[in-house]
C-alpha cells in the first residue's frame, strides 16, 4: 500500500476530526455557552490538529527514506567500490533490481540464493525479471536484503507513526475546544500559512532551477575545463561508450551554439522589430478605434500559436521557398534548414511581442506631450517620430529586450528549422545550431546520467538560464522604470 | 524679432509651400509604413494557418476500401471456442491471409500470380490485419460467416487518391504501379472504394504507417497534463496572489517574490524541462514518460501566468468592498474569501484558461522529461508513459513522407482547434461576467 | 502695468461667428461668436466646464486630435476661414501657437525643446541661426540667464515655474502671431505665477494673447479685454475694466462677486 492509500487515510481521519470537533462545539453551544468561534472554526480546528502532524510525519520519512536506505546498502558495499562514484551509481541500480526481484521469490529460495546455492540470475530470469550488466556478487545480496528489510521497516514506521500522529493530534485538538478558545484565529493562521507556502512556490522553483543546473553543472565542470566550454570553438561530444570513462569524451566548445544563438535571434528581431514597432504605432497614433478593435487581436493569435506550429511553418513552407527562391540560386546553401529560415519564423513570433508591448508603452506616452507638439503645428508622424518615440524610447528598449530573451530560449522552431551543424559562419543560408538545439539533443534518447555527454546539457541550460535571466531582469527594471516616470 | 532669421511663410493659410508639400509626403509615407508593418503580420498569420489548413484538411478523410471477408472458423479458431482470448492469440498472421484472400477475390486476380497478388496487398493497409482480428474479438457471432467489411487502404493509396501522387507521373518515379492503379479503378467502379470520414485520426496513437497513426494517444495524455494542471496549478496559483495581494507586508522579502514571478514567466520552457527532469525524475524517481510529471513541469510553467492574472483581478476589486465586510465584523480572511475571492473569480478563470491554452501548446519541456515516446496505446492514468499532443505533432513532423505531413498538419488542426474553445471560452467569460467598478 | 483702454489694440486678429462645438451628443459651445484684438491680452473667464478652454482650443484646431469632436461655424485669422478644407492645421498651428495647463516640455534637453518647431517648420537651416532663434526666444521667455549655461540638459529638470516659461519659449519659437493660453499658471506656485504673468505682458507687443484662467485676478491683471463664459454660452464680452467693475449681465455680476463658479 503505497503513500497515496495513507493519505487517503490521513484525510478520512481528518474529516472524523471535522464531524467530532463540531459535534462537541454543538453541543456547547446548546449547553448556552457563548463560544469566541462558531462551531466550523472549531470543528476545522481539530482538522488540522488531525492534518498538520501526520503530513509532516509523511514527509519527513518519505525524504529521509531514500537517504538512510541507500547509505545502509552502500555500507555493504567493499570499500573499494565506495571510492568509484560511478561505479558505485551502477551496482546501487542493480542491486535495487536484485532486491525487486527477490520479493518476488519464495522464503525457501531467498536462502538458497542468499548461501549460494542456486545462481540468482537464472532464478530471476524465471520470474519475468532480467538482470542486466556485471556479475552478481555475495555482497549484491546482501545489499538486496538490506534494501527490503529497510524497506519493509520504513513502511511500517510509516504508517504506524502516521496515524499515531494524526490521532494524538486530533485528541488534542479535540480537548482544547472550549468556549472561550479563538478557534477562528487559530483557523486563520493556519490558513495564512498555507497560503505563505503557496507563495513561497515561486521562489523554490527559482531555487530547484538554480541548485539542480548547478549541481550537475558542477559535476560536468569536474570532467570538462570551465575554460574549455565558455572559450572554445568546437562541439563535439563524441557519444562514447557508457563506460569509457577514461577518455574525457569531446569537445565541448560553447560559442558556436552561441553565435548560432545569437545570429537567429538577431535575424529574427530585424524581422520583428520594425514590424511590431510600426504595427504598434499605427494602432496607437492612426487606427480609429473600430480598426484597433479589429486589428490588434488578430495580430495577437500570432502569439497564440503554440511554437511547435511555427516549427511546422518553418520545416514545410519557409524553409523550401527560401532555399529554393534564395539559397540555391545565390550559390550560398542547399539546405531547407538555415539560420534564415529559423531567424525568419522566429521573427514572425515574437512580432505579437514587440507591437503589444509597445502599443501600451505608446499609449503610456502622456497625451500633454503629443499636444504640446501639435500645439507648435507637427504633422502626426513629426510628433510621433520626434516626441513620443524618444519618450517611449526605454519602454520600447525594454521591449525589444523581453523579446530577445524569447528568441534567445525558443526552442521548437530552431530544433525544426534551423539545422544542427554546429560552425561560425556569417552565411545566414546556412545550417548552424543553438544552445537549446543542443540541450534537447543531449538530454533526449537513452541517458547516461554520469558521462558528460549528457550533463553538458545542464551546463547549458544554466547558460541559458543566466542569459534570459538577466536580460529579463534588465528589461522588466528599465519597463517598471518607465511606467513610474509617467504615473 | 529682428534678431531671427524671417521664416519663409505662407501668404495664405491654404498656400502649400514646398516644405509643407514635403512634410506632407513623409506623413503619407509614415502611415504608409504602419499600415504596411500590419499588411505583413497579418500575412504572415493567414500564410501559416493556410499552409497548415492547405495540408491538413485531407488528412480528415481516409481512403477505405470495402472486401466481403470470409471468416473462416477453421482458420480463426480450429478448436471452436469462440472466445476473444482465442481470437486474440494464435498466429496473426492468419488474419492477414483471410483479408489479401478476400482482396484478390474480389479483384479476380489469380493467387498464384504472385506478382499481382503482391501488387494487390499492397493497396490495402499493414494495419488491417489487426484491425480484422479486433473486430472478430468484438463479434464473436459473426464467424463462420461472410461478412462486408470497410478496411483502411495504404498511405499511398490514399495519397493517390486525394490526388497528392499524379497520374501523369512515369511510373518509375511514383510510388503506385499502373496496374494498381487499375485495380483501384476497378474497386472504385464496384463501390468497394471510398473515402470516408477518419475516425482513427482522434482513435489510434502512434504509428510507424501514416494511415493507422492518429491523435487519439496524445489527446488522452494531453488531457491527463492538464488535469494535472488544473488540479495544482489553480489552487496554488490563488492561495500565492491572495497572499501577495492581500496579506503581504511590504517588505524586501514579498519584494523578491514579485520580481521572482515576473522573471519565472520570462524564463524559456526548456529551463522547466530541465527542472523536471533534474527534480521530478531524478530526485523524486517519478516515472518517466508520465503524463504525470509532464502535469508538473507545465504547472510550475503555468504559475505565474494564473498569480499574475489573479493579483490583477483582486487588484480591481475596489477596498470599499473589504472595508465594508470588515465593518460589519467580518476577520480580514473572511472578507477576501467571501467577497473579494468570488467577485475575483471571473477574471481569476480568464487568466488560468489563457495559461492552460499556453500550457496545451507547450512542447520543450515535455522533450526533456522523455515524453517523446513511442505510445500506441491509450495512457490508462496519469503514470503511464503518455506523449501531448505538441509533442506527437514534433515527431511526426520530422517524418520525411507526404502522408505524414498530411497527419501532422491535421493534428496541429486539432490542436488548435483546442486552443480556439479554450481562448474563446476565455473571452466569453470575460465579456459575460466583466464589471466595471 | 495695464494700459486699459484698449487705445492701442490693433486691428482684429481672429474673428469667430457663431461657432458650435460638440463632443459626440454634448452641445459643448453653443453659438459664439468673438472678436480678437492684435497686440493685445484677451482673457476668457468663467466656471469650470463653461467651455472656455473648449473654444480657445478651435481657434488652432486642437479639437481636430479628439476623434468625437465637431465644430460648426467660422473662424477666420486675418480674414481666412481656418477650418476651410484647403487649410492644413499644421501651417495653421505654425501660426497660432499654444502653451498648456500643465508645463509639457518633451523629454529633451532645453535646446531642443525651443529649437524643436522652428527644425519642423524648417524655419532654420542652419545651426547658428536656429542658435540664434532658441537664444532670442529663452530671452523674451525671461530663462536665458537661468537656463544658458545647461542648456543640453533635459527641460523635464527645471522646476514647475521654469518649465512653463521653457514651453512659452518652446510656442514662440515658431513666431505665431496669435498666442493661445490654456491656464497657463493653474500649476504653479504664486511667485512662478507672477513672473509668467509679467512674461505675458511683455509678450502683448509682439503678438495677439488669448489665456484662459478661473482666476479673475489674473485676468484683471493681464487683460484688456475679457469674456465670460457659462455652460456653453459667451455671456458678456467687453473691455476688462468695465466687466469687472461693470458688468452688464446678471450672471457675469455673480461670477465677478464669487455667487459661484
Amino acid at each position: 500500500m503505497g503513500v497515496s492509500t495513507l493519505i487517503l487515510v490521513v484525510l478520512a481521519l481528518a474529516a472524523a476530526g471535522y464531524i467530532a470537533g463540531r459535534m462537541k462545539a454543538k453541543a456547547m453551544e446548546r449547553a448556552g455557552a457563548r463560544p469566541h468561534s462558531r462551531s466550523g472554526f472549531h470543528a476545522a480546528h481539530v482538522m488540522n490538529w488531525v492534518l498538520l502532524p501526520s503530513l509532516a510525519v509523511i514527509v519527513l520519512i518519505v525524504i529521509a527514506r531514500p537517504i538512510i536506505v541507500d547509505n545502509a546498502v552502500r555500507a555493504e558495499f567493499p570499500a573499494e567500490l565506495r571510492q568509484d562514484e560511478t561505479q558505485s551509481n551502477l551496482i546501487a541500480g542493480m542491486v535495487s533490481q536484485i532486491a525487486g526481484g527477490l520479493t518476488l521469490l519464495d522464503e525457501g529460495e531467498r536462502e538458497q540464493v542468499r548461501v549460494g546455492l542456486v545462481p540468482l540470475r537464472p532464478l530471476l530470469a524465471e520470474k519475468g525479471v532480467a538482470l542486466g550488466g556485471a556479475d552478481i556478487e555475495p555482497f549484491m545480496v546482501r545489499a538486496a536484503d538490506t534494501l527490503n528489510g529497510l524497506n519493509s521497516t520504513f513502511s511500517g514506521a510509516l504508517w504506524l507513526l502516521t496515524i499515531l500522529a494524526a490521532v494524538i493530534g486530533g485528541a488534542l485538538g479535540w480537548l482544547q475546544i472550549k468556549p472561550e478558545m479563538r478557534a477562528r484565529n487559530r483557523v486563520e493562521t493556519v490558513i495564512k500559512g498555507v497560503l505563505i507556502a503557496a507563495s513561497a512556490i515561486a521562489i523554490l522553483t527559482t531555487v530547484g532551477i538554480v541548485f539542480s543546473m548547478l549541481s550537475e553543472s558542477l559535476r560536468f565542470f569536474s570532467m570538462v575545463s570551465p575554460v574549455n566550454f565558455f572559450f572554445g570553438s568546437t562541439w563535439d561530444p563524441r557519444f562514447a561508450a557508457a563506460d569509457s570513462t577514461g577518455d574525457e569524451g569531446g569537445q565541448y566548445g560553447l560559442l558556436p551554439l552561441l553565435w548560432g544563438t545569437a545570429y537567429i535571434s538577431i535575424i529574427a528581431l530585424i524581422i520583428a522589430v520594425p514590424i511590431g514597432l510600426f504595427s504598434a504605432i499605427y494602432m496607437a497614433e492612426y487606427a480609429s478605434k473600430r480598426v484597433r478593435g479589429i486589428v490588434k487581436p488578430i495580430i495577437e493569435v500570432l502569439a497564440g500559436i503554440p511554437t511547435i506550429v511555427y516549427g511546422f511553418f518553418a520545416l514545410v513552407t519557409v524553409g523550401p521557398i527560401i532555399r529554393d527562391a534564395v539559397a540555391v540560386p545565390l550559390g550560398l546553401g542547399s539546405s531547407g534548414s538555415s539560420v534564415m529560415t529559423a531567424g525568419v519564423v522566429m521573427g514572425i513570433m515574437i512580432i505579437p511581442f514587440i507591437s503589444s508591448l509597445s502599443d501600451d508603452i505608446i499609449n503610456a506616452v502622456p497625451q500633454s506631450l503629443r499636444d504640446g507638439s501639435y500645439g507648435l503645428g507637427a504633422t502626426k508622424s513629426e510628433t510621433v517620430r520626434q516626441v513620443v518615440l524618444p519618450a517611449a524610447l526605454p519602454g520600447i528598449v525594454g521591449a525589444v529586450l523581453l523579446a530577445a530573451s524569447r528568441a534567445i530560449g525558443e526552442t521548437m522552431i530552431v530544433v525544426l528549422a534551423a539545422g544542427v551543424a554546429t560552425r561560425i559562419s556569417l552565411n545566414p543560408f546556412q545550417e548552424m545550431t543553438t544552445i537549446t538545439v543542443k540541450i534537447v539533443s543531449q538530454l533526449t534518447g537513452d541517458t547516461e546520467f554520469t558521462s558528460p555527454q549528457v550533463l553538458v546539457a545542464f551546463a547549458l541550460g544554466l547558460t541559458l538560464f543566466v542569459v534570459t535571466l538577466g536580460l529579463n531582469i534588465y528589461a522588466l527594471h528599465i519597463v517598471r522604470k518607465y511606467r513610474e516616470q509617467y504615473d | 524679432m529682428a534678431d531671427i532669421a524671417a521664416p519663409r511663410r505662407a501668404a495664405s493659410l491654404a498656400e502649400v509651400t514646398p516644405s509643407l508639400k514635403k512634410r506632407r509626403a513623409a506623413e503619407a509615407r509614415f502611415k504608409a509604413y504602419g499600415i504596411a508593418a500590419i499588411s505583413v503580420a497579418l500575412f504572415f498569420l493567414v500564410a501559416l494557418l493556410s499552409t497548415v489548413f492547405y495540408n491538413g484538411a485531407s488528412a480528415f478523410q481516409q481512403t477505405s476500401i470495402r472486401l466481403t471477408v470470409d471468416l473462416k472458423q477453421d482458420v480463426i479458431d480450429p478448436q471452436g471456442r469462440n472466445t476473444a482470448d482465442a481470437v486474440m492469440t494464435g498466429n496473426v498472421f492468419r488474419w492477414g491471409g483471410l483479408v489479401d484472400e478476400a482482396l484478390l477475390s474480389q479483384l479476380g486476380i489469380d493467387p498464384n500470380d504472385e506478382l499481382l497478388a503482391a501488387d494487390a496487398q499492397k493497396l490495402i493497409s499493414g494495419g488491417a490485419r489487426i484491425y480484422l482480428r479486433d473486430y472478430v474479438a468484438e463479434n464473436l457471432d459473426q464467424i463462420g460467416t461472410k461478412q462486408e467489411i470497410w478496411f483502411l487502404a495504404d498511405g499511398v493509396v490514399d495519397a493517390f487518391m486525394k490526388g497528392s501522387i499524379s497520374e501523369e507521373t512515369e511510373e518509375s518515379r511514383r510510388p503506385i504501379k499502373d496496374r494498381q492503379i487499375a485495380m483501384l479503378r476497378q474497386l472504385e467502379e464496384a463501390g468497394a472504394l471510398e473515402k470516408k470520414f477518419n475516425t482513427g485520426l482522434f482513435t489510434f496513437g502512434a504509428s510507424s504507417r501514416a494511415e493507422t497513426a492518429g491523435v487519439g494517444a496524445a489527446m488522452v495524455g494531453s488531457m491527463y497534463m492538464m488535469l494535472v494542471v488544473l488540479a495544482l496549478a489553480l489552487p496554488i496559483g490563488v492561495a500565492a496572489s491572495i497572499y501577495l495581494e492581500e496579506f503581504a507586508p511590504k517588505n524586501r522579502w514579498t519584494d523578491l517574490i514579485e520580481v521572482n514571478i515576473n522573471n519565472l514567466a520570462a524564463v524559456p520552457s526548456i529551463v522547466f524541462g530541465i527542472l523536471g527532469l533534474a527534480v521530478f525524475i531524478n530526485f523524486f524517481g517519478l516515472p518517466r514518460s508520465a503524463a504525470l510529471v509532464g502535469g508538473l513541469v507545465l504547472t510550475l510553467m503555468t504559475l505565474p501566468t494564473i498569480i499574475i492574472a489573479t493579483r490583477a483581478s483582486l487588484k480591481a476589486v475596489p477596498p470599499s468592498i473589504r472595508e465594508a465586510a470588515l465593518g460589519v465584523g467580518a476577520s480580514k480572511m473572511q472578507a477576501v474569501f467571501h467577497h473579494v475571492l468570488p467577485l475575483a473569480m471571473p477574471g481569476i478563470l480568464t487568466g488560468t484558461i489563457i495559461g492552460l491554452a499556453q500550457a496545451l501548446g507547450e512542447t520543450a519541456p515535455l522533450l526533456m522529461i522523455g515524453m517523446v515516446a513511442f505510445i500506441a496505446d491509450i495512457p490508462s492514468g496519469p503514470t503511464d508513459p503518455a506523449t501531448a499532443l505538441p509533442v506527437q505533432i514534433f515527431m511526426w513532423a520530422n517524418m520525411a513522407e507526404r502522408a505524414f505531413v498530411e497527419r501532422t498538419s491535421a493534428a496541429i488542426i486539432v490542436l488548435l482547434g483546442f486552443l480556439l474553445i479554450m481562448n474563446v471560452t476565455a473571452i466569453l467569460l470575460r465579456k459575460r461576467f466583466e464589471r466595471r467598478w | 502695468m495695464k494700459d486699459g483702454d484698449g487705445a492701442l489694440m490693433g486691428d482684429t486678429k481672429v474673428s469667430a461667428t457663431n461657432v458650435n462645438v460638440y463632443y459626440g451628443e454634448a452641445h459643448a459651445i453653443k453659438d459664439v461668436s468673438v472678436e480678437i484684438g492684435d497686440k493685445a491680452v484677451t482673457a476668457f473667464i468663467g466656471p469650470s466646464g463653461c467651455g472656455k478652454s473648449t473654444f480657445l482650443r478651435c481657434i488652432n484646431r486642437m479639437n481636430d486630435t479628439i476623434d468625437i469632436c465637431r465644430v460648426t461655424g467660422s473662424i477666420l485669422l486675418e480674414g481666412e476661414d481656418i477650418n476651410a478644407k484647403s487649410v492644413d492645421p499644421v501651417q495653421l498651428r505654425a501660426r497660432v501657437g499654444m502653451v498648456f495647463q500643465k508645463p509639457n516640455p518633451f523629454p529633451k534637453s532645453i535646446y531642443d525643446n525651443v529649437a524643436y518647431g522652428p527644425k519642423i517648420h524648417g524655419m532654420a537651416t542652419n545651426k547658428p541661426d536656429l542658435d540664434a532663434i532658441v537664444e532670442s526666444c529663452l530671452r523674451k521667455a525671461a530663462l536665458w540667464d537661468e537656463v544658458k549655461d545647461r542648456l543640453d540638459k533635459p527641460g523635464t529638470g527645471l522646476s514647475g515655474g521654469q518649465q512653463q516659461r521653457l514651453c512659452i519659449a518652446r510656442a514662440i519659437a515658431t513666431s505665431p502671431e496669435v498666442l493661445l493660453m490654456d491656464e497657463p499658471c493653474s500649476a504653479l506656485d504664486p511667485i512662478a505665477t507672477a513672473r509668467v504673468e509679467e512674461l505675458i505682458d511683455e509678450l502683448r507687443d509682439s503678438f495677439a494673447i488669448v489665456i484662459v484662467t478661473h482666476s479673475m485676478q489674473q485676468a484683471a491683471r493681464v487683460s484688456q479685454k475679457t469674456a465670460f463664459f457659462h455652460l456653453g454660452v459667451m455671456v458678456e464680452y467687453d473691455d476688462t475694466d468695465k466687466i469687472f467693475t461693470n458688468p452688464s449681465d446678471k450672471r457675469t455680476q455673480d461670477y465677478i462677486t464669487g455667487r459661484f463658479g
